[in-house]
């Protein structure tokens, strides 16, 4: 059996010209929750969409629970929930309704499948409803049932949080975190929301501009991520002239133009907030910290801003 | 197979289309009937028949009225899933590609032979009062039965030379262009139904077909019928082709 529940090898989109997807090398292990990080447009959803073989790859290699993807596909798609981007059901039939067809089309399920996902994402009371009349949250609600309903081994899941409010994230992290513990299913997750991975992910890929810059395991991550202790000072400029001449020390970054951060001499942070204020600074806030995700994303692809 | 034409048919439910098919089906035979009744005051010696009736059916069903909302018909159930956004979920089933097009083909032609049976039903039903109020000379039911045939033969041969509109629904994933198409044929129908060119227009050589017309054009059976195949084969492929090659947004 394999190590990797996806994985694939110098996955490669092409659009005419424009590059999506360049030489994609990820590594999806099993019974983990794998969050891909990325802008808008850093080729997560094609990516997906190429797992999923929605989308044909100029080249490059599938292997899915350890095989071609193409090998056997209706046995292997079988084993994988999917919610890709914003849900699309029938608009004219209710959510039970909608779910009775795939369970349909997918042939095998239990009698009380649709119930039981629909209980989960909390749409039990919605059933006289039809899918027009949804909110986005109850949209995405039902998309999440539908991937999960016939208990798949592997999630992927695109933006699945989008338009669910904070009870409905919370109760849906919860959800993933108690499949991936109880039943030990791989998700393989998309989020824009950089906390909401932290909160789940074991391993997160990094994609920009169409490759995949880095594949780290979030423990890992953590150990690396060092510490620093931010000021908030009325002048920066200052600040760091008094850090390197009294501090002898220049491992700091300027934030902006109130704040300063300092990897260095945490302990001395007392002596320096006194020389800060002998110098006429106003010294606002001291805060000791460590870096966090949306740091670490933003320093790998060059501190260019999360899209 | 039968799951994918089952789920079709679950997909119809509180559907508009399957109203306004219908009222497609049934306006034929109406405006037939309000026809009748004209010729009736205006020249009463003209006897109206039943052949006469579903002669005059079975034509604009096929050359006119039926092309259009046969059209519309397949151009919703080729572009429904690009608008309601659900091949994503339906192909990861996984469905394969060629299964879920040859649905939407039987479909289609389940759909359109099933209105041919409504504008026969309807213009049969639609008589009875006229007959029992005006006057129907020669009202047999086996004229009825005849065309029962034909009607249902006119449906396949519709469905056949209707799926280049079902591949431009694909294509463009909308109504708009296979309407705008279906119409700009249908004036070609309007305009060579009488001609001998006729036959060489695969929409109208298909009525000339059904009505045992094509050797008073002059151009032979099979050649109309090759035209008729060509068109079809030609729309069936181009959309298994291009649905193949497509990639699912």
């Amino acid at each position: 059996m394999s190590e990797y529940v996806i994985e694939t090898v110098g996955l490669t989109k092409r659009f005419g010209e424009q590059i999506g997807v360049s030489s994609l090398d990820l590594h999806v292990p099993r019974g983990k929750i794998y969050g891909l990080m990325g802008r808008n447009g850093a080729g997560k959803t094609t990516s997906m969409r190429m797992v999923l073989n929605l989308v044909r790859p100029t080249k490059g290699t599938i292997l899915l629970f350890g095989q071609e993807h193409k090998k056997q596909q209706a046995r292997t798609y079988r084993r994988i929930g999917s919610l890709i981007e914003t849900p699309g059901f029938y608009e004219n039939l209710t959510g039970p309704e909608n779910l009775r067809i795939l369970a349909r089309l997918r042939g095998e399920h239990r009698k009380d499948s649709i119930d039981r996902a629909l209980d989960i994402v909390g749409l039990s009371d919605q059933n006289d409803k039809v899918f027009s009349n949804y909110s986005l949250g109850m949209k995405q609600r039902l998309g999440i049932a539908a991937a999960i309903m016939h208990e798949p081994e592997l999630l992927i899941l695109d933006e699945p949080i989008n338009g669910l409010d904070p009870i409905g994230i919370h109760e849906i992290r919860n959800f993933f975190l108690a499949l991936r513990k109880e039943k030990g299913t791989t998700i393989f997750i998309s989020s824009h929301v950089l906390s909401e991975l932290e909160q789940l992910a074991d391993i997160i890929g990094v994609m920009h501009e169409g490759r995949l810059l880095e594949e780290v395991n979030m423990a890992e991550l953590h150990k690396r991520n060092r510490q620093y202790v931010e000021f908030a000072v009325s002048n920066v400029n200052t600040a760091a002239l008094l850090l390197e001449r009294q501090f002898k020390t220049t491992d700091y970054t300027v934030c902006d133009d109130r704040t300063i951060r300092l990897y260095d001499d945490l302990d001395r942070r007392g002596e320096i907030n006194r020389c800060f204020v002998e110098s006429n600074l106003c010294v606002t806030e001291i805060t000791v910290s460590e870096e966090k995700l949306e740091d670490y994303f933003s320093g790998l692809i060059g501190g260019r801003g999360i899209g | 197979m039968a799951s994918l034409i089952y789920c079709e048919l679950l997909k119809l439910k509180r559907s508009r289309m399957l109203l306004i098919s219908f009222l497609g089906g049934v306006v034929t035979p109406m405006m037939m009937i309000v026809d009748a009744v004209k010729i009736h005051y205006s020249d009463p010696t003209t006897a109206i028949t039943l052949e006469s009736l579903y002669h005059s059916c079975s034509l604009y069903s096929m050359l006119l009225v039926g092309l259009i909302v046969s059209t519309v018909i397949a151009a919703y159930l080729f572009s429904r899933e690009h608008t309601e956004r659900t091949l994503k979920i339906i192909l990861t089933i996984p469905v394969s590609k060629h299964s879920f097009i040859a649905s939407k083909f039987i479909m289609l032609l389940m759909w359109v032979t099933a209105l041919s049976a409504i504008s026969w039903a309807s213009m049969f039903v639609f008589a009875l009062p006229y007959h029992a109020v005006f006057g129907i000379a020669e009202f047999d039911v086996a004229v009825a039965v005849r065309y029962l045939g034909e009607m249902l033969l006119g449906g396949v041969l519709l469905f056949l030379t209707i799926s280049p509109f079902a591949f431009l629904a694909l294509w463009t994933k909308g109504l708009v262009v296979p309407i705008i198409a279906a119409t700009s044929i249908t004036m070609g129908n309007a305009a060579l139904t009488n001609e001998a060119l006729g036959a060489l227009y695969p929409w109208t050589a298909s009525y000339l077909l059904v009505h045992g017309s094509i050797a008073q054009t002059g151009y032979s059976y099979a050649l109309a019928a090759g035209l008729v195949a060509f068109v079809s084969i030609l729309g069936f492929l181009a959309s298994v082709v291009y649905f193949q090659q497509e990639d699912i947004k």
